[in-house]
């Protein structure tokens, strides 16, 4: 479920960043569409294989159960983090994304 | 964030807030009450009925038929108390919920004369 | 729709909140029970020999009974329960310990039970309180929708939170803990309805029109396995229980046993009826069992609950009630119990800051207005000196005092009545910021020493958990200490007067800093 939650909160970060108001807030600059659709495309993509990645790990119910927990954990954190340390913020989704071929990793041999 | 005015239920106007002196109406109340009743009482009779129009149609063993309509029956009241506050008025609020229990009660009443 | 919101949210939200609040704790009752009854402690016992000791504990003191009930032991719950009907009479029941098998010597409290029962009963008489409540839980449902549908940014604004700015803060506030905790919120209110339907409360017609007066059948259908059966004339010596625990592990690998049920014990046809543990799985399964004859101790009958509206009814139920969670989960299912009750929190106080800024110019607010700020205080600060009252009655009642558990119950509703004097004086004849202050600044005081106290009267006990590596008792305290800190961080935004700018050009006042 580890990779799972990073999944989410990276999903999450790209998703927040595609859209103008939070881009300029947390990286300063203007948006472009292209880029915008790119960061939609990626934070998608992540939430999407966070579930995959959590239903090959468990039974149905309890990957949804604790799908639904990282999901919203990990927004809560996004949500509540970026006004005050938006480059902590920003920090957790780097080093989140990073981690993500480990806890692959993890996953995989356990 | 929407101005200081609250909406209200479509129609039927509530005077501004904050008109000095300008009370709500009796009428705006009324109306508000009856919305409020056909919600409450309305709402739990086509709830019911679909329960029990479920039960008796599911192809299901009984115990089980009757578990899932009591599970579903919630999703049927939610609509039914959004409905008394979406609706123009407050009549059709009432007539809403009043026509279709009528016409569940009916199918109901006619399959457990017809079986 | 936004009027059905803010109304339905109001006149039900003082309720919803203190269910909210006493729901969210009722998910470490064991835990609670635990730290209010440190006298027990976990030991290391097999299952057999849990229901050994339980067995010749029931056959000494009630060997004539109807029916016993056991409740082994297990990581969240140190004692072994037994209870039973007996020949005539009401319904007992003794907590025993599970390495003596002798009745525990612990002072009487209902623990985490009071937090549990009062979510769903509301301390009302039978059946009032769960007939206030399960309104309740509709209300909640349609406020909860009511409240997706009126909130058209919901996507722009998913991820807008702005600090420092008074009446937008709160409403970002509320917003995000409504919407990124969403589907929690949606699962404990639509899940509490199906319980209270469990209840054969809420939705009974579609029993009747399909089982007519027999309701009883519609139960026998549910579950076979706990058909009650007219004791035979005969008496016999019912068999050992523990071997009919191996077999349940042979035939439910991987699964623990929870309640163990023995229908006429001593009759020639007794029965044992094992129940899985509730926190092996996630829907409730009542159906799911297996029945033993109770004088050869042979499996008779198994009964697996797999129709798919059963798991379905059950899955939404054990999902509400969360035993199947680990530590992890359980802390989650916790806080996200706190964002619901924050949601209520804050929709309280927006409905009435915003109320409150259109009588800005007057000194005074309106009677109803202050009805409004006084319900409010009693019903979150209030609240929050009650919950922590109890705590503090658990450690100073002596443990000798008879109803003692009744005690610590009216502390709480003396204490929470006492806040709602203390509201109403305040609002009524000073005004609302003092009143908030000072609740906060006690309950912040009294969760913040509660550890303190739990150390000088029960210290010997929380050092004993701790040498043994049970943290329980000591997370507890820290619990309590966080909340008094964040309590305090609250009651310092009350400080010094209020500002009010009665100008003809200015309109908004300066929000509590």
């Amino acid at each position: 479920m580890l990779l799972a939650a990073l999944l989410c909160y990276v999903g999450f970060t790209a998703l927040c960043l595609s859209m103008s108001r939070h881009y300029a807030d947390l990286l300063g600059g203007s948006l472009s569409t292209g880029r915008s659709r790119g960061l939609k495309a990626i934070g998608w993509g992540a939430l999407l294989l966070s579930l995959w990645v959590a239903m090959a790990s468990l039974s149905i119910g309890q990957a949804l159960v604790q799908w639904f927990a990282a999901l919203m954990s990990s927004a809560v954190l996004l949500v509540f983090v970026m006004p005050y340390w938006p480059r902590l913020a920003l920090s957790l989704a780097g080093i989140g994304a990073l981690l993500v071929p480990v806890a692959a990793c993890l996953q995989l041999l356990a | 964030m929407e101005a200081a005015s609250v909406s209200h239920p479509a129609s039927e106007k509530r005077p501004k807030p904050g008109k000095r002196g300008a009370a709500v109406s009796p009428r705006w109340r009324l109306a508000v009450a009856s919305r409020v009743a056909a919600a409450v009482i309305g709402g739990y009779l086509l709830a019911s009925l679909s329960s029990i129009c479920l039960a008796q149609f599911l192809p299901l063993p009984r115990a089980e038929a009757v578990v899932l309509s009591m599970t579903l029956s919630f999703l049927v009241y939610l609509p039914a108390v959004l409905w008394c506050f979406a609706c123009r008025t407050a009549w059709r609020a009432w007539w809403g919920l009043l026509l279709p229990s009528a016409v569940l009660g009916a199918v109901y009443a006619t399959a457990r004369w017809l079986l | 729709m936004a009027w059905l919101h803010t109304w339905a949210g109001l006149v039900f939200g003082w309720l919803l909140f203190a269910i909210f609040l006493t729901g969210t704790l009722s998910y470490f009752k064991n835990e609670i029970s635990q730290w209010t009854q440190p006298e027990i402690v976990p030991h290391k016992v097999t299952a057999a020999d849990s229901v050994n000791r339980a067995q010749h504990w029931l056959q000494d003191n009630a060997g004539d009974a109807k029916r016993w009930f056991i409740i082994l032991p297990d990581e969240r719950s140190p004692q072994l329960g037994v209870s039973w009907i007996p020949a005539k009479g009401r319904f007992q029941d003794k907590t025993l310990d599970s390495l003596t098998g002798a009745p525990v010597q612990a002072r009487e409290s209902m623990g985490g039970e009071f937090f549990y029962r009062f979510h769903f009963q509301l301390q009302m008489p039978y059946p009032w309180g769960r007939w206030l409540a399960s309104i309740a839980a509709m209300v909640m449902f349609v406020a909860l929708i009511s409240g997706i549908i009126t909130h058209k940014k919901i996507f722009k604004e998913f991820f807008t939170f702005r600090p420092r700015k008074g009446q937008r803060t709160w409403l970002d506030g509320h917003n995000a803990v409504a919407v990124l905790v969403l589907p929690f919120h949606l699962m404990i209110t639509y899940s509490s309805l199906v319980i209270f339907m469990t209840m054969t409360m809420v939705m009974p017609v579609s029993i009747l029109t399909t089982y007519g007066t027999q309701t009883q059948a519609f139960f026998d259908d549910l579950f076979p396995a706990f058909k009650t059966t007219v004791p035979a004339a005969e008496r016999m010596p019912l068999a050992a229980i523990a071997p009919m625990l191996d077999i349940a592990a042979d035939k439910w690998p991987g699964s623990r046993i929870g309640l163990i049920t023995v229908n006429n014990p001593g009759s020639a046809n007794a029965s044992v009826t094992l129940a899985r543990h509730g926190a092996d799985q996630i829907p409730h399964e009542p159906g799911t069992a297996l029945m033993f004859d109770g004088v050869t101790g042979a499996l008779k009958e198994q009964s697996t609950m797999n129709a798919a509206s059963l798991l379905l009814a059950g899955g939404i139920y054990g999902l509400h009630m969360g035993h199947f969670a680990g530590p992890l989960l359980r802390w989650l299912y916790f806080l996200a119990g706190i964002g619901g009750t924050a949601m209520i929190a804050t929709g309280l106080v927006i409905w009435l800051g915003k109320r409150k800024l259109k009588h800005a110019r007057a000194g005074v607010l309106p009677f109803e207005l202050r009805l409004v700020e006084m319900l409010n205080v009693a019903s979150m600060s209030g609240l929050m000196l009650a919950v922590v009252s109890f705590f503090w009655a658990n450690r100073l009642l002596p443990v000798s005092l008879a109803g003692r558990s009744d005690w610590e119950v009216k502390v709480f509703f003396y204490v929470w009545g006492a806040a709602l004097l203390h509201a109403f004086v305040r609002v009524f004849f000073r005004d609302g910021r003092s009143a908030w202050r000072e609740q906060l600044c006690l309950a912040a005081f009294l969760y913040c020493t509660l550890p303190v106290l739990d150390m000088a009267t029960a210290g010997s006990y929380l050092w004993a958990s701790l040498k043994q590596g049970y943290m329980t008792l000591a997370a507890l305290d820290l619990t309590a200490l966080a909340t008094g800190i964040f309590l305090a961080w609250g009651a310092m935004r009350f400080r010094g007067e209020k500002n009010v700018v009665i100008a003809s050009t200015s309109s908004a006042l300066p929000e509590a800093r």
